[in-house]
This record gives structure tokens, C-alpha cells and sequence, in this order.
């Protein structure tokens, strides 16, 4: 009978930081093309997003204002570029009852496929030698099952986007932390800014293209950095050349 | 470290700790309701933001048990517990997961798992559980519990960036002292909550029509289920008056004796509404029962069955002591549990289930034919059981021409 606030936090401490990996990947199914222009329906998942700050400690700090900025300058910043690849992004409906349990068990389905994606396949560290292979052979074969052609608004659309993204800015505590452990050379990491984004064909439910990224860059919470936030989250997206940001 | 400074800090806290509820009254009736609340300040608007999602995500999780009645049920538990004022804003899900716990989030969002619904025996055991975790939600805890876990943090951090500065041992020396007496006094705290929580339950139970002393009763007999669980593992009997230094709640017997003292003693006469619980429960018990028979945990379940066998064996109670035996499956547990099935068909002649059971059991210890009986008999009674076809090769082959 706890609240769940304060285990995870007093052992997520990690107050002097691994110095992080420059952490991004992304990879497309083989054969698969989007070609700019074609009119494909895109039906977006509604994407979660996490805002808020670093503590001095290391702790997050959740910020309901950040998070909202952030969901709302996200969706108009994926649209817009979206329309500009020729595709449409189409919202997920809000669903009821049994199809909001099946559309909460495919989000949990994405995140740990994509999580799985991300921890064996992409970076160093803890690759499986069967995934190796497929990296040298260019393959990227995940799927997410068939099942995901029932989900509410999938019968009106092609493909589905799922969106994730963490972001946790350092307080000034935090920053003054940083600056003063650097004078005695030890490295504290402050803030994380962490996403990713995926495409899952409708029909099938394979995964066609899935982007990582462990340090992103755009601030959240104005539009610009949405804007550019958006643009590194679909950059290697299949078919498109949206060119610089 | 230094050893005898940390034992220092934890002997202090295990005293300060053991005086907190020295006072031997009985529980004050909590203060007027204040109605409404919305979150204030940054920290609280925003883990009630992401508490909000997350209780969205709750609401259509596949490990919701959904039925109305039962939801309904244990929200008019909850309010005749702390009081209608109280209780209307409170949300209740049911959980299908087998552990003794219950979780009130900062938003309000009541988790009820099933595994604590398994444990309880009457409406006044369950009004204090749920008494408690509202008295972390009404004294915001949680907020409390993140502030005080940040600044704890805060303070290790600055510590440790500090001490990285010198090589001098004695700095690194009390920078670990300083590491465990900040992490003690968080731990401390978190206690601390705890008890103020089982504070205000008792003052909701004094103050309702439910016996008070029924929270008392909750931890004794959790003593004996961990008790029994030891015991049937071949291990020591559990300390139940020693706090570890990372404990999330104090220990069981304090809780017991400190909430006995708590309850109002003319609220003994009162009902614990045994009666109602047991109905509302039933048709949701063989499936605990089955649940909480998968964990392995052969003393804690036999503990269970037996506590609920105070009040009569049922065919229910029979089935799930005969599956129990059956699944741990030594030669000696499967007579018992084909006695324990046959027990539950005298009974309950319908229970196809038994019959199963008591066919796998008979098999097994070389009764054969009785054994193919039984299963010939589950067949009829459940033609269309998910396992038909297995136990169908478990039958007598028809004579081949």
C-alpha cells in the first residue's frame, strides 16, 4: 500500500551520469517505399508525451503546462509536414469500452516491440548476433500482428503512427550542479530528451520504419523547436525529402 | 561506512519510530470534509496531469476486472468507511492481480487488487485498508512523498559532486554517513506516513457503523499467512517487529497492536457485515482461489483456504484445497487432494471442475479406472471444456476391429 512516487525515485537517482551515447537509429522495412506525393492516409496514435523538469537529483518533475504545449505544437508540427510528404495524418478517434482495451493493448504492443527494436537491434551494447545479422543484410522484419486492422480507424486508413517522447529539462538546480561538477571534472548529465516514432502497415501489422533517438533536439514546448522536434522524428521517414528543417 | 555510526541512526530511528503511537487513545474523529479539491503549485498540477493518464490507461487495461456490481459494492464500502462526504469523487478499480495491496493515486484513482479482496474477511476489515489509502489521499501524500524524496535526492547530489572534490577519505567517510542518514529519514518519513494514514482509518472506522477493531484483526492475520508461508518452506518464523532500513511501512505487529489501541472499544459490539461481504464475493472467489493458488506459495494458500473455511467449507473451498494439493503433486499430496475433490462433489454434484481434478488425482496414484470415471464424468457434465480433447486421451481407447 504505497504511492507509487517513491520507490522509483529514490533508486533512479544515477546522480553522476554515464556520459551518454550520441544514441540515434532508424531503419525501414526492405522493399518497402512511400513515395512522396501518393496520398496515403496516415491514422496517428495518440502520442505520449511526457514534459517536465530534472531535478537536482536527477528526479523528473512533471509539468502538466509543458506536456500540454508539447501534444499541441507536436500534432500541428507532424501535420504540417506530413501534408507536406503528400500523406494525410488522420487522428485516431476516441474509442469506448472493448475497442479503447484493444487500442490500449496495441500501444503497449508498439512500445514494447519498439523498445525490444531499440535494445537488440539498433545500438551497440546489447545486440542479439541474430540481429547483427540483419543489420549487415539490411533486413527489418517486426510485426506487431494482424490484429491491428481491428483497431477503431484503421479500415479508413493505410498506415499507423505511434509517437513517444520524454523530455526532462534541468532545473537550475540541476544546472548548477552541472557547472560546478565540472570544475572538479566529474560529468552530470542534465535534462533528457528522448523519442521515437514508428509506421506500421495497417493490413499486416508489420513495422515498416522506426526512428530512435536518444538525445533529441527542439525545444518541446514552443512551436519552432515542435517544428524541429518533428522534423528529427520523421527525418528518415520513407519517402520523404523534407530537406532541412 | 562506519558501522557503529549507521547503527547509530537506525537504532534512532527504530526508537523515535516505536513512540510515535505510544498514545493509547482511541482514534479522534477526523476533521469536517473539505469538499473539492483541485491541485495547487507545479508539482502537484503535474503528477496529477500524469496520474491522469495514467488512470486513462487504467480504465481500458486488460487486467480490469469489470463488473458493475462488484465496483459498486466496494465504493459503498469505502463510503460507509470514511463517510459519503468523502467518498463520492474516489474512482474504483478492480484489479486482477493477486497480492495482498491497494493503491490510492494522488488524483484520487482507488486500485483494489484482488489478492487483498482474497484476504479480507468481512466489510470491516476492507473499510480499513481502503480507510487507510484514502488517508493518504486526503493528507496528499503523495506530493508530500515526492518533495521529500527530491529534496532528499537534492541533497545527495550536492554531497556527492562535493566529496568527488577530495580525495581525503575522511570526506568520502562522511559524505556515506551523511548518504545513509538522508536516505533513513526518507525512509523514516515514508513510514511515518504510513502511520498517519492507519491513524485517520481508525478515525473514519470509530466515527462509521463498522467494528474498528477489524484493522487490528487485518495484520494479525497477515502475521499468521506470512507465518504459515515460512513455515511450509522449511524457513524461520518471520521477525515481525524488526524495521529494515529501506522499509516502506512499519512492521506488522506494531501495526496490529498500534491499531487495536486505536479502534474505540465500545465499537466492538458493532457489525463487520461478514454476511454481505461473503455474497457480494462469492461468485469472484474460485477464481482468487485459483489465482492465488498459482503463486506457489503452498503455506500462504493453505493459510487462505483454512481462514475461509472458518465460517463452513464450501464445495468452492473443498475444490481449490484439492487443486492446491494436486498442483504442488507429490504422491502424498495427490490422496489428499482426491479426498478434498471428493468432498467438494458431495457438495456440489454439479462441479464439473472436481470431477477433473479427482479423475488427474486417481490416475496418478494408480486408480485407474475410478480415475477415468471421474473424467468420464467431467466430460459429460462440460462437453465443450477447453481440455476435451486432452483428457480424451486419458480415457479407456474404444475397442479397434
Amino acid at each position: 500500500m504505497k504511492l507509487k512516487y517513491c520507490w522509483a525515485a529514490a533508486f533512479l537517482l544515477a546522480v553522476v551520469a554515464t556520459p551518454a551515447h550520441s544514441q540515434e537509429r532508424s531503419a525501414v522495412k526492405q522493399g518497402f517505399e512511400l513515395t512522396a506525393n501518393s496520398g496515403k492516409r496516415i491514422l496517428m496514435f495518440r502520442p505520449a508525451v511526457r514534459v517536465g523538469a530534472q531535478s537536482t537529483g536527477g528526479m523528473f518533475e512533471p509539468n502538466a503546462e509543458w506536456t500540454e504545449q508539447a501534444k499541441q505544437n507536436l500534432q500541428a508540427a507532424l501535420e504540417e509536414l506530413q501534408s507536406k510528404l503528400g500523406n494525410e495524418l488522420i487522428i485516431a478517434p476516441e474509442s469506448y469500452g472493448e475497442d479503447a482495451q484493444v487500442v490500449n493493448e496495441h500501444m503497449a504492443l508498439f512500445a514494447a516491440v519498439s523498445q525490444a527494436v531499440i535494445e537488440y537491434q539498433f545500438f551497440v551494447g546489447n545486440r542479439l548476433p541474430t540481429k547483427k545479422r540483419d543489420n549487415k543484410n539490411d533486413v527489418f522484419d517486426w510485426s506487431l500482428g494482424e490484429t491491428v486492422a481491428d483497431l477503431p480507424g484503421a479500415d479508413a486508413a493505410d498506415y499507423g503512427l505511434f509517437i513517444y517522447n520524454r523530455d526532462a529539462y534541468g532545473a537550475t538546480g540541476r544546472k548548477m550542479l552541472q557547472v560546478v561538477a565540472m570544475v572538479g571534472g566529474i560529468a552530470v548529465k542534465s535534462g533528457e530528451h528522448v523519442g521515437y516514432a514508428g509506421l506500421v502497415d495497417l493490413r499486416t501489422g508489420d513495422l515498416l520504419w522506426l526512428n530512435a533517438d536518444a538525445e533529441m533536439g527542439g525545444d518541446v514546448r514552443d512551436v519552432d523547436g515542435s517544428k524541429k522536434r518533428a522534423w528529427q522524428l520523421l527525418e528518415d521517414f520513407p519517402g520523404s525529402n523534407i530537406g532541412e528543417e | 561506512m562506519s558501522p557503529s555510526k549507521s547503527r547509530l541512526i537506525v537504532a534512532g530511528a527504530l526508537i523515535l519510530s516505536a513512540f510515535d503511537m505510544a498514545s493509547a487513545a482511541p482514534a479522534p474523529v477526523p476533521p469536517p470534509f473539505e469538499g473539492v479539491y483541485q491541485p495547487q503549485g507545479l508539482d502537484e498540477v503535474g503528477l496529477w496531469h500524469e496520474d491522469d493518464e495514467g488512470e486513462r490507461n487504467l480504465a481500458s487495461s486488460s487486467m480490469l476486472i469489470r463488473d458493475e456490481n462488484l465496483t459498486a459494492y466496494l465504493k459503498s464500502v469505502l463510503c460507509r468507511a470514511v463517510g459519503d462526504d468523502r467518498c463520492g469523487a474516489v474512482r474504483v478499480y478492480v484489479l486482477r492481480e493477486p497480492t495482498f495491496n491497494a493503491t490510492m493515486s494522488p488524483n484520487g484513482t482507488l486500485r483494489i487488487f484482488s489478492g487483498l479482496l482474497l484476504r479480507m474477511r468481512n466489510e470491516a476489515e476492507l473499510a480499513a485498508v481502503l480507510g487507510h489509502e484514502f488517508g493518504h489521499f486526503e493528507r496528499r501524500h503523495g506530493l508530500m512523498r515526492f518533495k521529500k524524496t527530491r529534496s532528499s535526492t537534492d541533497i545527495i547530489a550536492w554531497a556527492e559532486v562535493l566529496a568527488g572534490f577530495s580525495q581525503n577519505s575522511d570526506v568520502r567517510l562522511s559524505y556515506q554517513n551523511l548518504q545513509i542518514s538522508v536516505y533513513g529519514n526518507l525512509f523514516r518519513y515514508n513510514r511515518d506516513n504510513e502511520r498517519e494514514a492507519d491513524l485517520l482509518s481508525l478515525g473514519y472506522l470509530n466515527k462509521s457503523e463498522l467494528r474498528p477493531q477489524a484493522a487490528s484483526e487485518v495484520w494479525q492475520n497477515i502475521m499468521g499467512e506470512l507465518e504459515t508461508s515460512a513455515s511450509a518452506r522449511g524457513l524461520k518464523k518471520p521477525k515481525f517487529d524488526r524495521i529494515a532500513f529501506t522499509a516502506s511501512h512499519p512492521p506488522e505487529s506494531e501495526r496490529a497492536s498500534y491499531l487495536a489501541e486505536l479502534a474505540e472499544p465500545d465499537g466492538n459490539s458493532r457489525d463487520d457485515g461478514k454476511e454481505r461481504y461473503r455474497s457480494a464475493l462469492a461468485e469472484w472467489l474460485p477464481v482468487f482461489l485459483e489465482d492465488q493458488i498459482k503463486l506457489n506459495d503452498f503455506g500462504a494458500s493453505e493459510y487462505i483456504i483454512s481462514r475461509l473455511s472458518e465460517s463452513g467449507w464450501t464445495a468452492d473451498l473443498w475444490h481449490a484445497r484439492g487443486e492446491l494439493y494436486r498442483t504442488r503433486g507429490n504422491q502424498r499430496d495427490l490422496v489428499y487432494a482426491a479426498q478434498f475433490y471428493a468432498n467438494a462433489i458431495e457438495l456440489d454434484p454439479s462441479l464439473a471442475a472436481a470431477y477433473r481434478g479427482l479423475g488427474l488425482s486417481l490416475i496418478k496414484t494408480g486408480e485407474k479406472s475410478k480415475g477415468q470415471a471421474a473424467l468420464g464424468r467431467y466430460l459429460e457434465l462440460k462437453p465443450d471444456a477447453e481440455d476435451a480433447n486432452m483428457i480424451q486421451f486419458l480415457m479407456p481407447k474404444e475397442p479397434t476391429l
